[in-house]
């Protein structure tokens, strides 16, 4: 356990090294949140929509904050599976599965904190339907947490299925830029979910690409009502177990086909 | 019962060639790293094991390591099988890949120690005093909080070696450890793997090009060729009963490396390998 817990801390303090990034990515995400919040601004004046435009800003800041958690590989990790370094890796005595899981769950969670709290602070300072919504109700905000946490379990899971495929095909380019298609417009960073039509919505909500921030704005923001939360994390935690089961089987499957190329 | 028991050791690999022109699909070809390999090793021994580029040593560590599964034989180190059982298994070996990296490019070498420390689970006493007995024979302390990324080849190599020992395995794998190191780190490097094999009985088995390192350090060489197990004996004999043979001009004398590689590489080319 500890050797899990000390992979994830050295991770940490890996990413609190680019602070340049950081910086950029702020910059950029916020461009990104100003712009969205006009467009939909603009919508909003020539077409009221049903939700209020001040849940739709929160909606994009939020989204634009934990892009991070996103979308975000850690280069490192897709460079020892390219390179064959992973064979040190693979001689450790080690659950390859949960070592990698705790790189990647540091990778996202420092990313997007470091990232996603200036930028909600100034989200908090913009005027009122230009910025964050403080939460409506307490429960709001306690199950949102709890559900953000279950949107990164189930973000890592995710990632580390990539991380699987990868040692399949040796390069992450197709996969990746599939799984963030898929990423982005499913999880309402395109557009937000709660701007799809309610028949699209039933079923995209059910999708696991809605678990990772989708639900647990809704619930921050107040759309969903308490008594909607238990549904919520019951199908977020559905989703977490069966994402981790699949990506352990799928690594388990790879430790008995895996050919360490080269040297 | 031997330490190292390899028994009929076999794994191939599918190789997929480019496709030809007006054909489909590509052709697939299946390579046989290892062809019916089978030694054994005591305890405590510094076995030497060469061959030409492509004669499945890597192939054979990998094996040994725990990160392949071989189509067929039977492979057993100090009473475990490496690819069942594998987190037990790899508690006792340490291994160092020469051309990889085992340390975290953008951290202190430090860290990626502590993390090893975790991995292994090693004692915070025990740590320590192996940190600093392998630290003063491998002379890397002022290394230690230095970045990877910083560290000249040699240095890492040192480093990486470092890493490797530091939860004392029983049994070492050394994949061309000497890549890239200058005359006084190799010696040094030779030094250390003698002592390390004296003191604590560590089993070595080292691959590499480098004659000399084997000369200077293995008591015993395995030659692989073609994957299939060519000599096992001393190195000395190997040299003496092929120079006898064969009649190759390149006289040798024991510390005479640059004739040792004459006279390997006629072996090589005389057995079509």
């Amino acid at each position: 356990m500890k050797a899990y817990l000390t992979v994830f801390r050295m991770r940490n303090r890996m990413e609190l090294q680019y602070r340049g990034a950081v910086i950029g990515g702020i910059i950029c995400q916020m461009f990104f949140g100003l712009i969205l919040i006009a467009l939909y601004r603009a919508l909003y004046a020539g077409n009221p929509q049903a939700i209020p435009i001040e849940h739709v800003s929160c909606y994009v800041w939020m989204q634009q904050a934990f892009f991070r958690m996103l979308v975000a590989t850690d280069p490192d990790l897709l460079d020892k599976i390219r390179s064959g370094n992973i064979s040190y890796d693979l001689c450790r005595p080690v659950d390859m599965y949960w070592f990698y899981y705790a790189r990647i769950m540091a990778q996202k969670l420092m990313g997007s904190l470091m990232r996603g709290i200036p930028m909600l602070v100034f989200a908090a300072i913009l005027p009122k339907g230009w910025g964050v919504t403080t939460p409506t109700t307490f429960c709001g905000l306690i199950t949102g947490l709890v559900g953000l946490f279950l949107g990164l379990v189930c973000m890592c899971a995710l990632e580390n299925i990539t991380m699987a495929f990868t040692m399949r095909t040796l390069d992450p380019r197709g996969m990746q830029s599939l799984m963030n298609l898929l990423m982005v417009t499913m999880s309402g960073n395109l557009l937000p979910l709660t701007l799809f039509p309610d028949s699209w919505q039933k079923v995209i909500t059910m999708l696991p690409y809605a678990q990772l921030l989708d639900g647990p704005i809704r619930l921050y923001t107040g759309e969903y009502v308490p008594a909607d939360a238990p549904r919520i994390l019951l199908v977020q935690g559905i989703w977490a177990v069966a994402l981790i089961i699949t990506g352990y089987a799928m690594w388990n499957a790879n430790r008995k086909r895996i050919i360490v190329q080269g040297g | 019962m031997h330490y190292i028991e390899i028994n009929g050791l076999r794994k191939t690999f599918v190789v997929k060639k480019k496709r030809e022109k007006g054909k489909l699909f590509r052709k697939k070809e299946t390579v046989e790293a290892l062809k019916d390999v089978s030694f054994s090793v005591e305890k405590g021994e510094l076995l030497g094991y060469i061959g030409p580029n492509g004669a499945g040593k890597s192939t054979t560590v990998k094996i040994l390591s725990g990160i392949l599964t071989p189509d067929g034989g039977e492979v057993s180190v100090g009473g475990r099988v490496p690819w069942k059982d594998r987190k037990e298994y790899v508690k006792h070996i340490g291994v160092v890949f020469g051309q990889r990296s085992q340390l975290w490019w953008d951290v202190p070498i430090l860290d990626s120690y502590s993390l090893l420390k975790d991995i292994y689970r090693i004692q915070t006493d025990d740590y320590k005093d192996r940190l600093e007995e392998l630290t003063d024979a491998l002379q890397i302390e002022e290394l230690l909080r230095t970045p990877l990324r910083l560290l000249s080849l040699g240095q890492r190599m040192k480093a990486e070696l470092c890493g490797s020992l530091l939860h004392r395995p029983e049994l070492l794998f050394l994949d061309e450890p000497t890549i890239g190191l200058d005359a006084v780190s190799k010696l040094a490097l030779r030094d250390f793997l003698k002592r390390e094999n004296a003191e604590h009985g560590t089993t070595v088995m080292l691959t590499t090009h480098d004659m000399e390192d084997i000369a200077a350090l293995c008591s015993r060489v395995l030659v692989l060729g073609h994957g299939r197990k060519l000599y096992d004996g001393r190195l000395q004999t190997l040299l003496e009963q092929y120079d006898y043979d064969h009649k190759v001009s390149a006289r040798y004398e024991d510390e005479d490396s640059g004739n040792i590689d004459h006279l390997i590489a006629s072996m090589y080319k005389e057995l079509d390998l």
